[in-house]
C-alpha cells in the first residue's frame, strides 16, 4: 500500500510533498505507534478511576444518608464506600503486563 | 419527564428513609398496642420513636388529644425531613405527593374558620408537612372569613378551584363545594410532574402507575361510600380525573349497581391484590373493611414497586404510605380504646400487611 501511495505521490509530487518526508521514515521502519502501550494502559487505568469514582458517588451519598440515622458504623460506612476503588486498583494491573 | 435529573439523589433519601422504615411499629408492637389503655399507649410512644414530640406536648395535652397530636408531630417531622434531603425531580416528585397535607390543613383552616374556632385550635390541628411553610400558614389563620382563605390561595395549585367554588358555597352556605375543590385540585395535580412518561421501564414509569393506583382507588371508595349512602348525588361531582380504572361516565353507572362495580373491579388490573378484599365486601357487606383492604393493597404496591427498582423514588414513596399507615393505626388504636371498643374490634380496624 505504502508504494502505491509512493508510486501516486511520484506522480503528483506537488501535492503529496508535506507527506513525503513523514512516508520516508515509515519507510525506513522508523515508525511510532500513535499509542505506547504503556499510554493505553494510562488511558485505561483512567477510564477505570472515572468508573470507581462515580460509583463510589453513589455509595457515598447512601453510606452518609445510612451514617446520619446511626444504622451502621463509620468503618462499615467507609469500608462500602471505598469498595469500588479496587476496580481502580486492579486496572493498575495493565501497567505491568 | 423533560426534566433534567441533575440534583436528583435518591441514593442518599433512600439510606435514611430505610433506617427510619426500620423503627415503624411492626405487628408485635400492635398486638401490644391493642391490650393497652391511652395511657399506657401514651407511655409506650414516649419509650419509641416518639419521645421527643411526647415531652414537647405532655404538659399541654393528655389522653387521646396527646396521642393524637404527638402523630401528627411526628408525622410532619418526617415528612418534611424528606422533602429537606431531596432535589431536583425527586423533590418534585416528593412534594406532589406531600401537597396531600396542604389540602389537609387548607381543609382544617376552611372548616374552622367556618365553625368559628378560635385559630389556636385550629393551629393544633394542622399537620406542616406539605409544601405551604409556616408563614404562609400563619397568614392563613390570621384570616376570619372564608373569602379571604380563597383569595390567599389564588397563588397556589388550589386558587382555580376554589374561586369557583366560592361562587357555589355563597349561594348554598354548605362547605362541601370548597372542600370538594381542595381535594380535586391536589389530585389532579398529582399527575402533574409524572404526566407523559416515554420510558415504560423506569422509576418514574412506575412512580405515575402509583399515583394512578391511588386516584383509582380513591374513585373506587367515593363510588362505594355514595352508593352504600344511597344519598341522591351525582358521582360524576366526586370523580377524579387521571384513574386508569373508570372515567366519569363509567363510574356514574356503576355506583348504582355494587355487585358489578365489584365484577368491575375485579376483573381490572387491581383485581389480584383485591380479591380478598372483594370477597369481604360481597359476603360482610361491611365498608370498612373494605377501606382497609383498599389501604393494604396500596401499601403492597408500593412494596412492589420499590422492589423493582430500589434506588428511586419508590422505595421513599412506600415508607411515606406506611408510615401514614401506622400513624392512622395508632390513632385507630387510642380513639377505640377511648370509645370502649374491645381487642378483636380494634384489631379488625387496623391495616396491616
Amino acid at each position: 500500500m505504502f508504494e502505491a501511495l509512493a508510486d501516486a505521490g511520484m506522480l503528483t509530487m506537488d501535492s503529496v510533498a508535506n507527506f513525503l518526508p513523514m512516508q520516508e521514515e515509515v519507510l525506513n521502519g522508523n515508525a511510532q505507534p500513535a499509542l505506547t502501550q504503556k499510554g493505553a494502559a494510562a488511558i485505561g487505568i483512567g477510564l477505570a478511576a472515572i468508573g470507581a469514582g462515580y460509583a463510589e458517588r453513589g455509595i457515598g451519598a447512601a453510606a452518609v444518608g445510612a451514617l446520619a440515622e446511626d444504622s451502621i458504623s463509620t468503618g462499615i460506612a467507609v469500608f462500602l464506600t471505598v469498595l469500588p476503588e479496587t476496580l481502580a486498583i486492579f486496572a493498575l494491573v495493565a501497567l505491568f503486563v | 419527564m423533560s426534566k433534567s435529573d441533575s440534583g436528583s439523589n435518591p441514593e442518599y433519601v433512600n439510606a435514611r428513609v430505610r433506617a427510619r422504615r426500620a423503627k415503624l411499629f411492626d405487628d408485635e408492637d400492635y398486638r401490644k398496642l391493642v391490650r393497652m389503655g391511652t395511657g399506657e399507649i401514651a407511655r409506650y410512644m414516649e419509650e419509641s420513636e416518639y419521645e421527643t414530640e411526647m415531652n414537647e406536648l405532655g404538659s399541654r395535652y393528655n389522653g387521646v388529644d396527646l396521642i393524637e397530636y404527638t402523630l401528627n408531630r411526628n408525622l410532619a417531622k418526617h415528612f418534611e425531613d424528606i422533602l429537606d434531603w431531596s432535589g431536583g425531580q425527586l423533590y418534585d416528585q416528593l412534594a406532589a405527593y406531600l401537597r396531600k397535607f396542604d389540602a389537609w390543613n387548607l381543609k382544617t383552616i376552611l372548616r374552622g374558620v367556618y365553625a368559628d374556632s378560635p385559630s389556636e385550635e385550629i393551629e393544633a390541628d394542622l399537620i406542616r408537612a406539605g409544601e405551604f411553610d409556616d408563614a404562609f400558614l400563619a397568614r392563613l389563620l390570621e384570616v376570619q372569613d372564608i373569602e379571604g382563605i380563597v383569595e390567599l390561595c389564588s397563588g397556589t395549585i388550589f386558587g382555580p378551584g376554589l374561586d369557583e367554588a366560592l361562587e357555589q358555597y355563597q349561594e348554598t352556605q354548605a362547605l362541601v363545594p370548597l372542600e370538594n375543590a381542595v381535594d380535586r385540585a391536589f389530585y389532579e395535580h398529582l399527575l402533574d410532574d409524572a404526566g407523559t412518561v416515554t420510558d415504560v421501564d423506569s422509576p418514574a414509569a412506575l412512580y405515575l402507575e402509583f399515583l394512578q393506583a391511588e386516584i383509582d382507588f380513591r374513585n373506587v371508595r367515593n363510588a362505594l361510600r355514595l352508593s352504600r349512602s344511597g344519598a341522591d348525588i351525582d358521582p360524576a361531582e366526586y370523580f377524579i380525573e387521571g384513574g386508569r380504572l373508570f372515567d366519569a361516565d363509567e363510574l356514574t353507572q356503576l355506583v348504582t349497581n355494587t355487585d358489578e362495580l365489584v365484577a368491575r373491579i375485579r376483573d381490572s388490573a387491581y383485581g389480584d391484590d383485591l380479591s380478598a378484599a372483594l370477597n369481604e365486601l360481597e359476603e360482610a357487606e361491611s365498608l370498612i373493611g373494605f377501606e382497609n383492604a383498599l389501604d393494604a393493597a396500596l401499601q403492597e404496591y408500593a412494596d412492589h414497586f420499590s422492589n423493582s427498582f430500589p434506588i428511586s423514588v419508590t422505595p421513599i414513596l412506600a415508607y411515606i404510605i406506611a408510615k401514614e399507615r401506622e400513624t392512622d393505626n395508632i390513632r385507630a388504636i387510642a380513639r377505640g380504646k377511648e370509645a370502649g371498643l374491645n381487642e378483636d374490634e380494634i384489631e379488625a380496624e387496623l391495616v396491616t400487611i
